[in-house]
């Protein structure tokens, strides 16, 4: 930049806002910004000063394995199998020896190093910055020291795996051992680079094979208890291809803090990463499965195809390290260790108030992650244009996306607005990264652009229409969880037929549809109050909705708000609604019971009616083709009732229970405008949905 | 000390119920003793009245800056330390400029009024029951050693102590004064040795009615031995070491050596389940108890006969054992004796870490070889021993020395911030010391550990019995410090020892201890299913203002982590008053409501409402 003469002081010699270097940003730093302007040769030789957990024994990682095999855990499981199984000691034994040697790291610094000098020039390409709270990584960087440290970052790609080692490396600390799915393991060479940079590998169920779970669990907790690594986990379990937080599980957090309720440890410190992606690399990828068309099997040579990617511009990457949590702080008062006094602790057990607790924890680290999460000017974007499918002049978008932001900073978001910037630059800059979705026409009309996909021809056209859609939602919805909740209110109150709505009835409705949407929506368990209470405040206060004398004034209430909010959220009601309708229909009426199904063909079932109501021009909502939203929907049902599942054959089936049925069916009807279908008949052998009456 | 106060055996003048022909007994005239007992009625002549132990035996700071021991007791006395002032600055910051002297003496203005009930008086004087009112009598049995008490002793007043203190002369005098509390509605507190560390001795504050201080110290008569069953029968005053000197004489010991036996007495050790130091040979309390005479305000629980072991539905022995002071008064006690050892020794064991000291007692335990004692210090308890080293240390060779020629030699790879060293006693025939010897130290070896000579180990147990000594030194400078036990199973130890100190760091560290704390552990008895772990914590307390307070909130954070671990409420200090609010949680509802029943029956009235255990809500 040259100089600029507006300099009031003699010693600034460029006060231009728009020169403040974009290395550093609010509490982020760019760590790409250094490696940019030095050698990543001497980066990645150099020494590192790395703290170490102060109980650690130094082990290799043949050691750890070595500790696990002995292990009284290990010992007993193998005993029980024998006995069980009638097989020698022998062949279990080796059989718990090859679980571990498919399971277990190999991390090395000389693998690290390598794969550090790949990641650096690939990272570099890849992303225009990456940014990191400096501040929370040496917390990080303290705590290490004094407790064992499971890491938690959020997991919406590929990247966030290779973008926590990174960091780890870059910053001195110790590289985690990172929980990786199986998935990685087939591919050749990447499979045993992540080995040696200290992935393990851990089967997606393994159920209630006991050798399994006794050597997994050894496993992790002997690394957390003697603190060999910091352990990194995803408490979603997958890859969240909706870009929406997904329900936690909790084997994994379970088999890792009972090292603490067994008080094998002081304390364990969870650090909740949040990764935000400008935009994320498997975007269509991710489209197209959410619709159901196979995901392809992760392979190396995917992968080097991806490196066509590695020309592409994905933005900037922001990662935040939340504040530590103490298990221990976490847990005082909530549940007593000394329970565990009565048997050896080799034998695994948690009380009730242990899995309450692991469950109220995985929902806050989840709830953790989203407050820390950054949302892009361009997640603001597609919110807009999801529900501006014809198009938008980009004027009136960008007041729209002003009007978003205000709403989403004063709820709690944090948004990644350049203050430096005009918002037109803001809007038509990320509008520009998203070339591959929308573009900006000659009339300054922002429009979707379709999707070409050529080697599919087998791809139904509109499910290709639909790719694209859902790819656009897919950013709305990494902001969805900011107005989760003032949406929910939004909903009940539009859908009020009455002129006033009683806090306690809307309280009500308010539980049932958190309860319906509890794996869409992740709320903390036992907060239904306080959330209430929040949002219906934050309504009231900033978005002129009015309460008197307990009662909600229904008809001045809605307003630009509420209708915004509650519009946000309609896909997410008409699609189960649609499920609801699709199950309602399996009714026969012949032989006492509708007939039983395995979840995934009423689905997918599910899916082809909400196929037929899109092309019907009934529904206009492509998002209801989502399998995941299906699934979700299936589930809360099941939860709340609707839904029974039975065993044939060892296969599950699901059933519908009607009365539950239609009534949450009913109070659906009650907070969304639904198309009037009177009665609807669904062929399912021949796999066509037939609408009777006229819509 | 004591080498001028003969001991006599006196006989009670009632008749004894004595058993069997082949009854051998060390009989002595039934005259009374001439001669004051080793603890006078007036305890505050021989004793501290607001620290440990004797008065001419005190930690002093000379003026150029130099600790040593005062008085002759001791191997230490009268030796420098030359080593110990660094140590406290380094390791606890004490600064020997800042110093907090304790009060002057309490005097009668400082004490609540007695509540005095006149008849019971006058019922004690007419049986000719020895008694004082005098306020600095009543005070000194108005509490224990816990760091509260002693803090304030140094620094406050006291709410409630007894109002009378009376001193029995033997178990029908005994009798007599409960028969007169059940009538009066007195409330007494039975006191031995004072040296309890649960708050046992302390008054409830809001207690009405007249609290009379039961001072067993005059029955410290030794009424017979019995050599050929191996028996002693004694009254509950006798304390440690005269019992352990008058046996020594007749070749004998109890074997029972609690760090306190100095002043603690064989009634206090019964009623609070005492353990010693030699366990390993000579078992703890409950091993060693044959016969207990038991004086309640129901009347007198004893069994009818003297046998090694009975099947007579629940022992009511232990309904006795570590009752505390809450169903009545041990007045007699027939306990076992042993032939004394031929030969003693002590050694040490260094290893290069704790664990592998851990690791080693495990292994001794599980072979039952354990000797007399062994006892495993942490790094930071090796090191204030190694500070407790006198600087005339001609008859001992110079630990320092010594360790740096074994790191030369053996020991290269030990790091002396980490290495742990067991101290040893041996007792019994040459060869039999000779025989465990070789058998601990070859175990030892498997575990990494060498043998590091006799003076170490000697050291070791120094410190155990100098300690409480060095706590008044501590509170003098501004240190709060206590020390705290548990018994914990093997496989939770290391985690157990681990986890606590960690707690206890991280809780100093939150609530704004300025300085770092001094904590430490030993693994200090072994079982064959486990251990017991002893406790130092202390820290400066410069800069907060209610030190006591905060100490107790700390420790209490430590003894739940203690739970958690797996560990217990107490292995031999008791419940008392301090520790009573994890009484339920450890024996449950069921346990307690049984407690409660049986002090329901044995005393309804609560006359003894010392208000320790299972008495009131817990």
């Amino acid at each position: 930049m040259e100089d600029h003469e507006q300099s009031r002081n003699a010693w600034i010699t460029k006060d231009d806002p728009k020169l403040v270097s974009g290395k550093h940003k609010d509490m982020f730093d760019d760590i790409l910004d250094d490696r940019r302007h030095s050698s990543d040769f001497r980066w990645f030789t150099r020494s590192r000063d790395v703290p170490n957990f102060k109980l650690n024994k130094p082990r290799s990682p043949d050691e750890i394995k070595e500790h696990v095999m002995n292990s009284d855990r290990v010992k007993y499981a193998i005993e029980q199998v024998c006995k069980e199984s009638n097989l020698p000691l022998s062949e279990v034994t080796i059989q718990a020896k090859s679980i571990l040697d498919e399971m277990a790291h190999n991390l090395r610094l000389g693998a690290v190093r390598s794969f550090a000098y790949f990641l650096i020039k690939a990272m570099k390409k890849l992303f225009k910055r990456i940014y990191v709270n400096d501040e929370g990584v040496q917390k990080v960087r303290e705590i290490i020291k004094d407790y064992p440290v499971l890491v938690m970052p959020t997991h919406r790609s590929y990247l966030d795996f290779l973008l926590v080692s990174f960091i780890f490396y870059n910053y001195d600390l110790p590289l985690p051992a990172i929980a990786a799915a199986m998935d990685f393991m087939g591919m050749k060479f990447f499979g045993w680079l992540l080995r040696n940079c200290g992935a393990f590998y851990i089967r997606r169920s393994f159920g209630d094979d006991q050798l399994y779970w006794a050597v997994f669990t050894e496993y992790v907790q002997t690394q957390i208890a003697n603190g060999d690594n910091p352990v990194s986990f995803y408490v979603e379990g997958t890859r969240s291809r909706t870009q929406k937080s997904y329900a936690p599980r909790l084997g994994m957090l379970q088999a890792s803090l009972e090292t603490y309720f067994k008080s094998h440890t002081p304390d364990i410190m969870i650090i909740p990463i949040s990764i935000s992606y400008d935009r994320v690399l498997e975007e269509s990828l991710y489209a197209y499965e959410l619709l159901g068309v196979p995901k392809p099997k992760e392979s190396t040579s995917g992968l080097l195809k991806a490196r066509s990617i590695l020309q592409e511009d994905f933005g900037c990457v922001h990662m935040f390290f939340g504040d530590p949590i103490s298990i221990r702080q976490y847990s005082d008062g909530k549940v007593d260790r000394s329970s565990h006094n009565l048997a050896p602790r080799y034998i695994a057990s948690l009380s009730q108030e242990e899995q309450e607790l692991i469950r109220s924890l995985s929902h806050h680290i989840i709830l953790k992650h989203q407050k820390n999460m950054v949302i892009s000017p361009w997640s603001l974007i597609a919110s807009i244009l999801v529900q501006c499918k014809e198009g938008i002049t980009i004027s009136q978008l960008i007041k729209e996306v002003e009007w978003l932001k205000r709403q989403a900073s004063s709820i709690g978001g944090y948004i990644d607005w350049p203050g430096n910037e005009t918002a037109e630059a803001v809007t038509r800059h990320s509008i520009a990264l998203h070339s591959n979705i929308v573009r900006v026409s000659e009339e300054d009309i922002v429009e979707l652009l379709h999707i070409p996909r050529v080697s599919t021809n087998k791809t139904d056209p509109l499910f290709q229409t639909a790719a694209q859609h859902i790819m656009l939602s897919l950013y709305r919805n990494q902001l969805m969880h900011i107005f989760a909740r003032v949406a929910i209110i939004s909903s009940i109150l539009n859908g009020c037929r009455e002129s006033t709505l009683s806090i306690d009835d809307l309280y009500t409705s308010y539980t049932f549809l958190e309860t319906l949407l509890n794996r869409d929506f992740i709320f903390q368990p036992g907060h239904s109050k306080i959330d209430f209470e929040q949002a219906l405040l934050t309504l009231t206060h900033s978005c002129g909705v009015i309460v008197e004398n307990k009662q909600v004034l229904v008809e001045k209430s809605v307003n630009k708000h509420t209708t915004y909010f509650s519009q946000m959220f309609e896909p997410f009601l008409i699609g189960y609604w649609i499920l609801c309708r699709y199950l309602l229909s399996m009714d026969p009426n012949v032989h006492g019971k509708p007939l039983s199904k395995p979840p995934k063909s009423i689905i997918k079932d599910a899916q082809s009616l909400s196929a037929r109501l899109i092309t019907e021009g009934v529904i206009r909502h492509y998002e209801v083709l989502s399998l995941d939203m299906m699934n979700n929907a299936l589930n809360s049902f099941y939860f709340m009732g609707a839904v029974r599942k039975e065993k044939r054959d060892g296969i599950t089936y699901m059933y519908p229970s009607m009365t539950p049925l239609s009534q949450i069916t009913q109070q659906l009807v009650k907070c969304v405008d639904v198309p009037p279908l009177p009665s609807v008949s669904i062929n399912v052998d021949a796999k066509t949905v037939t609408v009777n009456a006229k819509l | 000390m004591a080498s001028k106060i003969q001991h006599c055996i006196a006989c009670t003048t009632k008749n004894k119920s004595v058993a069997g022909d082949s009854v051998n007994f060390h009989s002595c005239s039934a005259q009374k003793i001439n001669e004051a007992p080793t603890i006078p009625k007036r305890r505050q002549e021989l004793l501290k009245w607001n620290g440990w132990g004797y008065k001419d035996s005190k930690f002093t700071v000379s003026k150029d800056s130099q600790i040593e021991l005062s008085g002759e007791r001791y191997r230490l006395s009268g030796k420098k330390l030359p080593h110990l002032k660094d140590w406290i600055s380094a390791v606890i910051g004490v600064n020997l400029d800042y110093r907090a002297p304790a009060q002057g003496e309490i005097t009668a203005a400082d004490i609540p009024i007695p509540i005095k009930h006149e008849e019971f008086i006058d019922d004690v004087k007419r049986a000719g029951i020895s008694f004082s009112d005098d306020c600095q009598d009543r005070l000194f049995r108005a509490h224990g050693h816990t760091l509260h008490e002693i803090f304030r002793l140094r620094e406050g007043t006291f709410e409630r102590i007894p109002d009378l203190v009376v001193w029995p002369d033997n178990h029908n005098e005994v009798v007599n004064v409960v028969e007169l509390a059940c009538k009066y509605n007195v409330v007494i507190i039975p006191f031995g040795g004072g040296t309890t560390v649960s708050g046992a001795l302390e008054c409830p504050p809001l207690e009405q009615r007249m609290i009379v201080s039961l001072d067993t110290s005059q029955m410290n008569k030794i009424l017979w031995v019995d050599e050929k069953n191996l028996t002693v029968h004694a009254e509950c005053g006798i304390i440690g070491q005269d019992l352990e000197r008058f046996l020594a004489e007749k070749g004998y010991c109890t074997g029972h050596e609690p760090d306190s036996m100095e002043f603690s007495s064989l009634g206090g050790w019964v009623a609070t389940r005492a353990s010693g130091m030699k366990k390993n040979i000579y078992g703890n309390i409950e091993d060693m108890i044959v016969h207990i005479k038991f004086v309640t305000p129901r009347g007198v629980m004893e069994k009818n006969c003297q046998v090694p072991r009975i099947s007579a539905g629940p022992d009511i022995h232990h309904f006795i054992l570590g009752s505390e002071g809450t169903l009545g008064i041990v007045t007699e006690v027939t306990i076992k004796i042993r032939p004394l050892p031929q030969c003693k020794k002590y050694g040490s064991i260094v290893f290069p870490e704790f664990q592998n000291g851990v690791g080693c007692l495990r292994e001794i335990a599980k072979q039952r070889c354990a000797p007399a004692s062994i006892r495993l210090m942490d790094n930071e308890q090796f090191q204030f021993g190694h500070a407790l080293k006198p600087e005339d240390s001609s008859i001992l060779s110079s630990f320092l020395d010594g360790l740096k020629k074994f790191y030369i030699t053996k020991l290269k790879g030990f790091d002396p911030q980490k290495l742990s060293v067991a101290t040893l006693l041996f007792e019994g025939t040459k060869e039999e010391v000779a025989a465990q010897e070789k058998r601990v130290y070859e175990i030892a070896a498997n575990f990494g550990g060498l043998p590091a000579g006799a003076d170490n180990g000697e050291r070791g147990y120094m410190l155990t019995f100098s300690i409480a000594y060095i706590r008044d030194l501590a509170l003098e400078y501004y240190v709060v410090a206590e020390s705290f036990e548990t018994s914990v199973p093997w496989d939770r130890c290391l985690d157990l020892c681990q986890n606590v100190k960690e707690r206890l760091h991280r809780e100093c560290k939150d609530r704004g201890v300025q300085f770092p704390p001094y904590v430490t552990c030993r693994v200090t008895q072994t079982y064959d299913a486990g251990a017991c772990v002893y406790f130092y914590f202390g820290f400066n307390y410069r800069g907060i203002s209610n030190p006591v307070h905060l100490y107790e909130t700390i420790e209490g954070c430590a003894r739940d982590e203690v739970l958690a671990n797996g560990g217990s409420i107490s292995h031999h200090h008791g419940v008392g008053k301090v520790r009573k609010r994890w009484l339920k949680k450890t024996v449950g509802d069921v346990g307690l409501g049984a407690m409660k029943a049986l002090k329901a029956y044995i005393d309804p009235q609560n006359i003894f409402g010392n208000d320790n255990l299972m008495i009131g809500n817990l």
